[in-house]
């Protein structure tokens, strides 16, 4: 994750914000204490007042309203043809509690999808990644033996939910601190695995 | 996640999630697959009896809705396997086994019970915010009570091929707009023809202050208002 990145975007996303702190102060109140940054977006991303981000809780073709969830509560956004959508072929093809970005805007009075961003695929190469089969025949030889540490980056309640046999948790969000949770050894095989591709 | 699940690979929940759905009232499904004699000396709470030798003919028993988070408690790792396997090629995509069994239940220090156990499945979804139950969406279009209101977030063209008898059409893209209009002395029930866009105006009414729920189903209604509703 490009969290290098990160400090170059908190720069450039403060001078935007600065500049946005006059135009937003006459929306409603109720509106401004509705979070509008889902709290795993955090980690990457930082909140902005003109982007809703969070996950994808449903559509309506016929109301032209995009539902998005952040957090406990809901957003409606109305969107129409000129709505860029990125990242997917098609508003059907979205699927429920994807992440998703949308660029608010106020059009006769309402809040309006300037675009909507599906968020992408992590680039991994290629020769780093292990698909399902090749990893189940590797748990089937056994992971008990040390082999290989399996590692699930998902928050530790989706881990509760179910995992996949053998892994141990540890949240993205947390891994700096649970290092220790690793193998000493450092020739081992590492496998991560999340909600992905993300 | 994702691809590991679909290939109808192994999944292992813990003991501390199938203590949080019991505490919380989450619904869930336990299926404790051990020979009776064992499951009825000491089980988890909630746990239907289905031995494993039963289970292959036990498709029946089993919830309709097959995302319904189903979870295997046995007691070692081969029966656990089996079991999912089993239970996973009926299509249950929420179906995990408890890691460890019912001793890693035990050793979490999480109590079990002798009581009767039960031998049929009783599952019902968990319903989104702000839904109203089927039967009393019915109740409420019969009886029609002075202080309920039915409103049709339909399209005024889709209203206009029968509306249910009493209901007030707004489609939910006017509601912003059209807020004088809807009486705030009255409990709003909202529905559209698959609960999508009833469930929006449900958001939009809640936040404009209004007592309101929906309609999570899908319903036709005749150009004589009779209708038909069927849940998922």
């Amino acid at each position: 994750m490009g969290k290098r990145n990160i400090k170059l975007a908190i720069v450039a996303t403060l001078a935007v914000a600065s500049l946005f702190l006059f135009s937003v102060s006459g929306m409603a109140a109720e509106a401004v204490q509705k979070p509008k940054i889902a709290a795993p977006c955090k980690q990457c991303h930082m909140p902005d007042e003109r982007i809703l981000r969070g996950s994808f809780s449903g559509i309506s073709p016929n109301a032209k309203t995009i539902q998005i969830a952040i957090g406990p509560a809901t957003w409606l956004v109305k969107y129409d043809s000129e709505t860029k959508l990125v990242g997917e072929e098609k508003w059907s093809k979205i699927s429920k509690e994807k992440e998703i970005a949308i660029a608010t805007m106020e059009k006769d009075g309402a809040l309006y999808a300037a675009s909507v961003a599906v968020k992408p695929p992590a680039k991994i190469a290629p020769d780093k990644i292990i698909n399902a089969e090749e990893l189940a025949r590797l748990i089937d030889s056994g992971s008990e033996k040390g082999e290989f540490t399996l590692v699930d980056s998902r928050p530790m309640p989706r881990y509760s939910e179910g995992h996949i046999p053998g892994a141990i948790s540890i949240y993205d969000a947390v891994f700096e601190k649970n290092t220790d949770k690793l193998p000493k050894d450092k020739s081992k095989l590492l496998v991560f695995y999340c909600a992905g591709p993300t | 996640m994702p691809a590991w699940k679909k290939s109808g690979n192994l999944i292992a929940s813990t003991a501390a999630n199938l203590k949080e759905a019991i505490d919380k009232d989450i619904p869930h499904v336990l299926i404790d697959v051990r020979p009776l004699d064992a499951a009825e000396k000491e089980h988890i709470k909630g746990a239907v009896s289905i031995p494993l030798k039963e289970l292959a003919n036990a498709k029946d028993k089993f919830p309709s809705d097959k995302k319904a988070p189903v979870i295997i408690c046995c007691n070692t790792v081969k029966a656990s396997e089996e079991a999912f396997r089993i239970v996973r090629k009926w299509g249950y995509s929420n179906l995990s086994y408890l890691a460890g069994g019912i001793e890693a239940w035990k050793k979490s220090g999480y109590p079990v019970e002798s009581l009767a156990l039960k031998t049929a499945i009783e599952y019902v979804p968990k319903p989104r915010q702000g839904e109203i139950s089927v039967e009393g969406f019915k109740s409420i279009a019969e009886a029609k009570p002075s202080g309920k209101l039915i409103l049709d977030v339909r399209d005024v063209d889709e209203a206009a091929n029968g509306m249910l008898v009493g209901a007030m059409n707004i489609p939910t893209s006017d509601i912003s707009l059209r807020l004088s209009e809807i009486p705030k002395d009255r409990e709003i029930i909202a529905h559209c023809v698959t609960g999508v866009r009833a469930e929006m105006a449900y958001h939009l009414l809640k936040e404009a202050g209004y007592k309101v729920s929906f309609l999570n189903a899908n319903i036709k209604i005749d150009k004589d208002g009779k209708y038909e509703i069927t849940k998922e």
